[in-house]
């Protein structure tokens, strides 16, 4: 009797214990995340959220996740345009002329663009709308037309661009022939986008879609999608430098999702992340959407020069007060003679940069376009105007970052030490040329050379 | 008693000449304020026809707002009102014969220079709370406690507002599209 008891209960306790633990690992169960509209939201936006959360679930669940779903902002607040605008999506459209119509009802039509511009965003965060669009970002392909040889003289495809070049800094975006976004310009969210309704950049290019998270544009990552490589490796530089080291280690104990303004160096985070120094606010520094505005040096630039003295778009700041401000965000960790200290070693690293590189290739290199040893029709197809393009785009670079920033191998292995080398060469070479008086190779098969030359008409109007 | 008699029939005299010269003026006021009177101008008929249309006057609250109510200082800044209208009432008839052609886009931008937010703030108050609208809650404080640096028009965002050329009356309450600001105009 007992011993039937025993197996009775076992048995019983065996079957009670595995069926709920069956249940709960059931396969393929479907995960969807719900969304019960339960506040007020116009009846045309509900029938966004119905379809699309069919249709598009992943966009649906990103933003059903985001601040925005929180505070009830919902597709039509940003996607919403006029009748007749330039942008209306044509195949959203034309899903209302179908007979069965399986999603939305026709009464819920409303003329939607896909792309949603900084002045869409500005209708809500004006502020940082107008902060962003002083800043070098937002103004990026202005810049680039009026320096860049690739662009200025055609030197690479229209594909190499857009996948390219383009991908970071920004299309111009177009509408083709059938009143659809012309596909050389678009899927794009570069920094400088020119949209059709005349703003410029993209708010998406740091808080992607459809989340728009404060959080994410607070982390490295949101920049090194475009801050990285030979020619700008910010992203490998920050993760040299001591900043980034304590940022990998404890990153989980940051606080990303602290509220606007109130992120605070020290209580939410250890080291500072890329927008930490270069935008949030900290102690008085009031924080901005203006990226480039607490730059003293243009270290990217071939000549390295002030921020207000950079000839394609100026900066219109002063730049000690500018220097002064990033002090002020340094001394937030930092003691004075750290600070004072860093900065004499970066302004000494730019001079001998500017001076004992830069200027002297500069001067050799005017010298054999003079003596028409090289030849100015195009770009990059004479081996010593590479070599000079990457002195200063590439290695030039580095050298500058990687000081600025304080990682050791980017400004010396990377940087300088290879700065003298490429010197060194090619001096060489521009020596050989002007003493035997032999004109350079000019490269006959330079491949793919095919790029549109005009400016950007939108930026430079119709003149040449 | 001689001393009353002279001052008492002074401020007699005085109400009696200034009465029909301010009833006059106000008169006046009255009758050059209308939208009609405004339309009388060619220069400005077409907005007055575009703002009969427009929601600023269709709408179920019968609200009609009126063009002095956005183009000329408040009322109650009286000597300020008086002073613009009358100014601008002499500019017009002075540059309807002597000036250059009516650019109705110049004087758009010209108008929008010259909005000051307490023209529209007259009427719209509660600009704050607005839980169906948060996003313009969010736009609309900071323009009402704007940061130094960052003060806004009302004009910046809402433009095209009245005077659009739509060729449709639009009926605020049964307007298809949800009305919504453009965004910042500068941008």
């Amino acid at each position: 009797m007992r011993r039937t008891l025993l197996f009775l209960t076992t048995g019983l306790l065996a079957i009670g214990l595995s069926v709920p633990a069956a249940l709960a690992q059931q396969p393929n169960y479907a995960k969807v995340k719900e969304f019960r509209i339960e506040r007020s939201v116009p009846p045309e936006a509900q029938a966004c959220i119905e379809c699309h959360r069919e249709t598009t679930p992943g966009i649906f669940g990103d933003w059903a996740m985001s601040r925005h779903a929180n505070a009830n902002i919902t597709c039509l607040d940003c996607h919403l345009v006029q009748p007749g605008d330039q942008d209306v999506s044509q195949g959203h459209e034309q899903y209302y002329s179908r007979s069965d119509l399986p999603w939305g009802e026709a009464k819920y039509k409303m003329p939607i663009a896909a792309i949603v511009t900084p002045k869409d965003c500005s209708r809500c965060h004006p502020d940082e709308a107008t902060q962003y669009s002083k800043s070098k970002h937002a103004n990026t392909i202005e810049i680039i037309w009026k320096l860049d040889p690739w662009l200025n003289k055609g030197m690479n495809s229209d594909s190499e661009r857009k996948v390219g070049c383009l991908a970071c800094h920004g299309t111009e975006i177009k509408i083709d022939d059938k009143g659809k976004i012309d596909p050389a310009t678009w899927p794009n969210v570069g920094v400088g986008r020119l949209n059709l309704d005349g703003s410029k950049g993209s708010c998406t290019s740091c808080h992607t879609r459809h989340r728009f998270s404060v959080a994410e544009a607070r982390m490295p990552e949101a920049c090194d999608s475009c801050h990285l490589g030979p020619d700008h490796p910010q992203i490998e530089i920050f993760e040299e430098s001591k900043h980034g080291t304590i940022y990998n280690a404890f990153k989980d104990e940051y606080n990303f999702k602290a509220a606007a303004g109130t992120w605070t160096p020290g209580v939410d985070y250890r080291a500072p992340t890329c927008a930490a120094c270069h935008m949030s606010g900290t102690g008085k520094v009031p924080s901005s959407h203006d990226v480039t505005s607490r730059l003293s040096w243009e270290t990217q630039a071939p000549l390295t020069i002030r921020p207000q003295d950079f000839k394609p778009f100026p900066s219109g700041t002063n730049w000690q007060d500018e220097r002064q401000q990033m002090k002020n965000v340094c001394s937030a960790c930092h003691g004075e003679s750290w600070i004072n200290d860093f900065y004499e070693g970066f302004d000494t690293a730019v001079e001998q940069y500017n001076e004992v590189y830069f200027k002297p290739a500069k001067a050799k290199l005017d010298d054999l376009y003079e003596k028409g040893l090289l030849d100015k029709t195009k770009y990059f197809d004479e081996r010593l105007e590479v070599e000079f393009y990457e002195l200063w785009h590439h290695e030039g670079r580095r050298a500058r970052m990687g000081t600025m920033m304080m990682a050791p191998d980017y400004a010396w292995w990377h940087g300088f030490y290879e700065c003298k080398l490429r010197f060194v060469n090619f001096m060489e070479e521009a020596n050989h040329l002007i003493e035997t008086g032999q004109k350079a190779y000019i490269a006959k098969d330079f491949p793919n050379a095919t790029g549109d030359t005009t400016r950007p008409v939108k930026i430079f109007g119709d003149k040449k | 008693m001689k001393k009353y008699i002279i001052g008492g029939s002074l401020v007699f005299l005085g109400v009696l000449l200034s009465f029909p010269l301010f009833s006059m003026s106000y008169y006046t006021m009255v009758r050059t304020s209308t939208p009609e009177f405004c339309a009388s101008c060619h220069e400005i008929k077409p907005a007055v026809v575009a703002w009969r249309s427009s929601t600023h006057t269709n709408n179920a609250a019968g609200v009609v707002v009126d063009c002095m109510d956005c183009h000329l200082p408040a009322p109650q800044d009286t000597f300020q009102f008086f002073f613009a209208k009358t100014y601008h009432g002499a500019k017009d008839v002075v540059k309807h014969f002597m000036g250059s052609a009516y650019d109705r886009e110049r004087a758009r931008e010209a108008a929008y220079a010259a909005f000051d937010n307490d023209s529209c703030q007259k009427c719209h108050r509660n600009l704050l709370y607005m839980p169906t609208q948060r996003g313009a809650m969010l736009a609309h404080r900071s323009v009402v406690y704007a940061r130094p640096g960052y003060e806004k028009k009302c004009v910046d965002c809402h433009y095209d507002l009245v005077h659009s050329e739509k060729g449709l009356v639009m009926f605020r309450q049964t307007r298809k599209i949800p009305y919504q600001a453009k965004g910042l105009k500068q941008l």
